[in-house]
């Protein structure tokens, strides 16, 4: 059977799988109900800032399992909830980060620059149908570039990316975020310091578990989502919460009423078409590679966009309230998890946390073990785990639809917590973010801990140091180690493993040239 | 204290923090070098991770002294590290809270709080009343007053999450609850 | 609206629930005295975490008891066995990890317990360790990868964990040629990294047998102490020279001194639900493994016995 032959195969599963029940007589079946709900839940935890996609992923899995069981059938129903959630939450992200300038998930972040400026200016509806017209055309985008290179980049990167070349890739993105983010060069590097000393304690290979200064709880290191929700979430509900009792002070409350037209015009989307269409293929690239996800994406989509809009004079610029810089971050941000398949379904490497739990419902449930064997033309009869493969597909397509459709109103109707006043709003978030943070990881230690990055976000932020290094770097940090670590083992211990082989020298090169490069353009003013 | 000698300031403290951490925390925390010999080859060892990131540490407060002219540091106003206290002393106060609630009043009743952790309405006593405190008390701070208002939205936040954590799944458990 | 959510969830949860007939309490001897905390040594939502899971909620289905169950994951198990160390031993408080983190990984991290420090309970699965290798590499068999690195080719061989590069290390020690040992983290990583050719040979604990059965996999040698049930042809690695074996298990344990009522209780309900395959835990643990290996009382006291041994004697072997 030929590829084409796997597409039909794949749609068929989805669409005349097994009936959850019938409207009108007509079988109505449980994937496309279970994308249904993933979007609808995906975009209101989304939406709520502390719950974000992972989060909720990391909840319903178990609970998925339960209910369809360990059957291949399970397969569609549960990577469609899944996939729902993935995107909802992507959507989602940006409702609390226009309304509430709080980043609902953490690649949101960017969107809180332009968004929350908007929504003081009473633009906040407008603002919302920008980040929803740019976030499914990106979205869109990545998918259908996902679709058709899927086979074909999976093939490639499996053949021109060895251990240390992999390596190489990770410093480049580091060097990358280190020169791009933030105004000074010197605070990015030290954000970046941080970071991966912070991710280097208690993780490592030697038994004893390394700079825990002997306390066990340590021992287990800190886990990526205790430090993203303390620095980003609490570090920016303490900032948010001390700006809102200044500006209660000095009598000037950030007013988010609607004034003025909110519909998105013509021209608007004219406005917007370019950085939409160039956050796109940024935010694509960067999902197709593995282990870098949607946070660089935002910022590299914003940076650039950035500095298109400055260099056109645009008005208003970047930062106060430009309708592009939300296209553009919205865009960048949500292009990044249809191509972030690439890696998942061709390597097993997921690009972000989202991906990771595509990755533990395929392997909890069976009959889908993601691998280069999924694209792989069978000689006779037809290859299961292809029409595995295209079946997710067309649940991600479906799910754009009903992002199209519905995911507007829905997302303008989670804003309904626009009513609700800061000092109301952000105490709840603490507990809300608290909470599901525990119900993760059962044990006060976790709090504590997480109030300790809380405040250390508090502080970055008041000294004018950007958590952005910080967060990324202790992300890539284990990925990084392990790829050097490995690339020098398995080249038997040469000290030359980065620059001896082409790619990879060329990656260092280019990382080198990023550096001086900023450097340069940053010294003369 | 202008911007600039701020950042100096900043970075001098942060080359501090760095070189501390290369020529002091590593050497005396950590169990092999930067490369180690294992299995008669040489491998990297996990000194290697730390000392990476302490010198891009360096790195970044050597680049922040020759950018002290560009770049200004805000500063930390004393009003700001109050806030920060108050904030810091109301959560930790409502940890304090969630943790001992259920087993003070188990120990009152004369029972254990072990065998209880996952009954009602044992269970929700430790993250009721830590909860409400929390919340409770940080719109107060942020309201700079106490108000109904604000004691029935902490109300309402504490019985939602009990409503979608506790009750439809079983196996999930509510602060302080996996602390037994 | 997030209410909504759930309790549409939880609605379909309850729809499900009557699809699977609760077999019902059965009359046991032994009852927890509370509810009883399952600490589970791997991450959420992974395959032996959901396996552990399941196996939990058939416990409550069919006896009555209330388990919750908990990540203690982390270390190799070590942060579970330092956590539930001190935990009351009357059987409110077990555990799930390998039995490997009560040898090698207790005995390297010099770690202050032995095995004699807790209570072994069942074990539910063995793993399946083969020597795999790519379809790719033209290697039929464990001598074919000799034969290559004495020609010279450079061998890339991925492992898991310590204990697992030691074994390697004294595997090319006996048949002098010398491999570049590379640790990946966990048997996914070895699988993706022999598929993408980042490394060219592995010890993969059981998720290859699918790729084995389609041929893009070949299992070179077992590294059981008895040939891998999927491939029984395939020669045992003792035979080129290698006398520690890999056997291994998923168990579930106790603190020390659990009243052995109590032992006998919980091993006979698990080891059951391990081995019935009509149960959503058991068809689990027949689909990723084939068979359920339940050990449990003095023959797995022995057998954990004889691992921390071995241990030491693979530690010194490789250190020298």
């Amino acid at each position: 059977m030929s590829i084409l032959d796997h597409v039909w195969l794949g749609v068929l599963a989805v669409f005349h799988g097994p009936a959850l029940f019938s409207l009108f007589g007509l079988p109505i079946p449980v994937a496309l109900v279970m994308v249904l709900l993933g979007v609808v839940a995906g975009i209101i935890v989304g939406a709520t800032p502390g719950l974000g996609g992972p989060m909720a992923m990391a909840i319903s899995l178990p609970i998925l399992i339960s209910i369809f069981g360990f059957r291949p059938e399970a397969l569609l129903p549960v990577m469609g909830f899944l996939v729902g959630v993935m995107k909802g939450a992507t959507l989602g992200g940006a409702v609390p980060a226009i309304l509430f300038n709080t980043p609902g998930t953490p690649d949101a972040y960017m969107t809180t620059l332009d968004g929350w400026p908007l929504a003081r200016n009473g633009q906040a509806g407008k603002a919302l149908r920008v980040a929803h017209a740019s976030s499914v055309m990106g979205d869109s985008f990545s998918d259908l570039v996902l679709i058709l290179c899927a086979p074909f980049l999976a093939v490639m990167v499996e053949r021109f990316l060895d251990l240390p070349e992999k390596a190489a890739l990770l410093i480049l993105s580091l060097t990358f975020i280190a020169a791009v983010m933030g105004g000074s060069i010197g605070k990015g590097l030290i954000s970046m310091g941080l970071g991966l000393l912070i991710a280097a304690i208690g993780t490592g290979q030697d038994f004893y578990p390394r700079l825990t200064l002997g306390m066990p709880s340590l021992a287990e290191g800190f886990s990526v989502v205790t430090v993203v929700l303390g620095v980003l979430v609490l570090g920016e509900v303490f900032k948010s919460l001390e700006d809102g009792l200044r500006d209660a002070r000095s009598g000037s409350r950030p007013d988010t009423r609607p004034r003025g037209p909110q519909a998105l015009t013509r021209a608007d989307f004219g406005r917007i078409l370019p950085y939409v269409c160039r956050s796109a293929v940024i935010g694509t690239v960067i999902g197709a590679l593995p282990g870098i996800g949607s946070t660089l994406a935002a910022t590299l989509g914003y940076t650039l966009g950035r500095a298109r809009h400055a260099r056109r004079g645009g008005s208003p610029a970047f930062g106060e309230g430009a309708i592009e810089g939300v296209a553009a971050t919205e865009a960048a941000n949500s292009a990044v998890s249809g191509a972030n398949l690439i890696p998942v379904l061709s390597l097993g490497i997921p690009g972000n946390a989202a991906a990771v739990f595509l990755i533990l419902a395929a392997d909890s449930i069976g009959g889908f073990n993601p691998g280069p064997w999924v694209f792989r033309v069978p000689t006779t009869g037809s290859n299961p785990e292809m029409v595995v493969a295209f079946g997710l597909f067309t649940m991600m397509l479906v799910a754009n639809l009903l992002n199209w459709t519905l995911g507007g109103a829905v997302m303008r109707a989670s804003g309904i917590m626009a009513r609700i006043p800061r000092s109301l709003l952000l105490p709840s978030v603490v507990l809300v973010t608290l909470t599901s943070l525990y119900v993760q990881a059962p044990e006060m230690m976790t709090l504590v801990v997480t109030l300790i990055f809380g405040v250390l976000g508090y502080l970055m932020r008041r000294l004018g140091i950007s958590p952005l290094p910080f967060i990324i770097a202790f992300i890539l940090a284990s990925p990084l180690e392990r790829a050097i670590r490995q690339a020098f083992a398995a080249t038997g211990g040469d000290v030359w493993f980065l620059v001896n082989r082409p790619v990879s020298a060329m990656f260092l090169l280019l990382g080198v040239w990023v550096i001086v490069a900023s450097l340069r353009r940053k010294s003369p003013r | 204290m202008t911007g600039s000698h701020r950042t100096l300031l900043l970075a001098a403290a942060c080359a501090a923090f760095a070189l501390a951490t290369l020529l002091i925390w590593i050497p005396a925390d950590v169990d092999s070098s930067v490369i180690q010999l294992v299995r008669r080859r040489a491998s990297i060892g996990d000194a290697m991770a730390p000392a990476v990131a302490a010198v891009i540490l360096l790195l970044g407060a050597v680049v922040l002294v020759f950018e002290r002219q560009r770049e200004a540091t805000p500063g930390l106003p004393r009003e700001s590290l109050v806030f920060l206290g108050l904030t810091v002393l109301i959560i930790a106060l409502s940890f304090v809270l969630m943790r001992w609630t259920g087993p003070m009043l188990t120990v009152l009743a004369g029972l254990d709080y072990r065998p209880l952790r996952a009954s009602a309405p044992w269970k929700y006593l430790g993250f009721g009343l830590g909860g409400f405190v929390l919340v409770a008390g940080l719109v107060a701070l942020a309201e700079r007053r106490f108000s109904w208002r604000g004691t029935l939205v902490a109300a309402l936040v504490v019985l939602g999450l009990i409503a979608i954590y506790d009750l439809p799944f079983d196996d999930l458990l509510l602060p302080p609850n996996g602390d037994f | 609206m997030q209410s909504f959510y759930k309790g549409a969830i939880a609605a379909l949860l309850v729809a499900a629930s009557t699809t699977f007939g609760s077999e019902g309490a059965q009359a046991q001897g032994w009852m927890p005295s509370g509810p009883i905390t399952l600490k589970i040594a791997f991450a959420a939502g992974g395959g032996a975490d959901t396996q552990a899971r399941l196996i939990a909620a058939e416990l409550e289905s069919r006896y009555g008891w209330t388990i919750i169950p908990e990540q203690a994951a982390g270390r190799g198990g070590l942060s579970l066995l330092a956590d539930i160390r001190d935990d009351p031993a009357d059987g409110t408080v077990i555990g799930m990890t390998v039995t490997d983190s009560l040898g090698y990984s207790s005995r390297a991290s010099e770690a202050p317990w032995t095995p004699a420090d807790f209570t072994p309970i069942a074990t539910t699965a063995s793993f399946q360790m083969g020597l795999v290798a790519s379809a790719g590499s033209g290697w039929a068999s464990f001598p074919d990868l000799l034969d290559a690195a004495r020609g010279g080719q450079v061998i890339r061989f991925g492992v898991m964990s310590a204990k697992l590069a030691d074994q390697a290390y004294l595997l090319g020690e006996a048949n002098d040629v010398a491999f570049n040992i590379v640790e990946l983290n966990g048997g996914a990583a070895v699988m993706n990294g022999i598929t993408a050719g980042d490394i060219d040979v592995g010890f993969v604990a059981g998720a290859q047998s699918r790729g084995v059965a389609s041929g893009d996999l070949v299992n070179l040698a077992s590294a059981l102490s008895a040939p891998l049930t999927q491939t029984p042809d395939a020669p045992l690695l003792s035979e080129f020279g290698l006398p520690f074996d890999s056997d291994g298990y998923f168990v579930f344990i106790a603190p020390a001194g659990l009243p052995e009522e109590a032992r006998t209780a919980l091993a006979e309900a698990i080891s059951a639900i391990a081995s019935d395959p009509s149960n959503p835990a058991g068809e689990a643990i027949q689909r990723a493994f084939g068979e359920a290996s339940t050990l449990s009382g003095a023959a797995l006291t022995d057998f954990l016995t004889r691992q921390y041994d071995d241990a030491g004697a693979l530690m010194d072997a490789a250190s020298n």
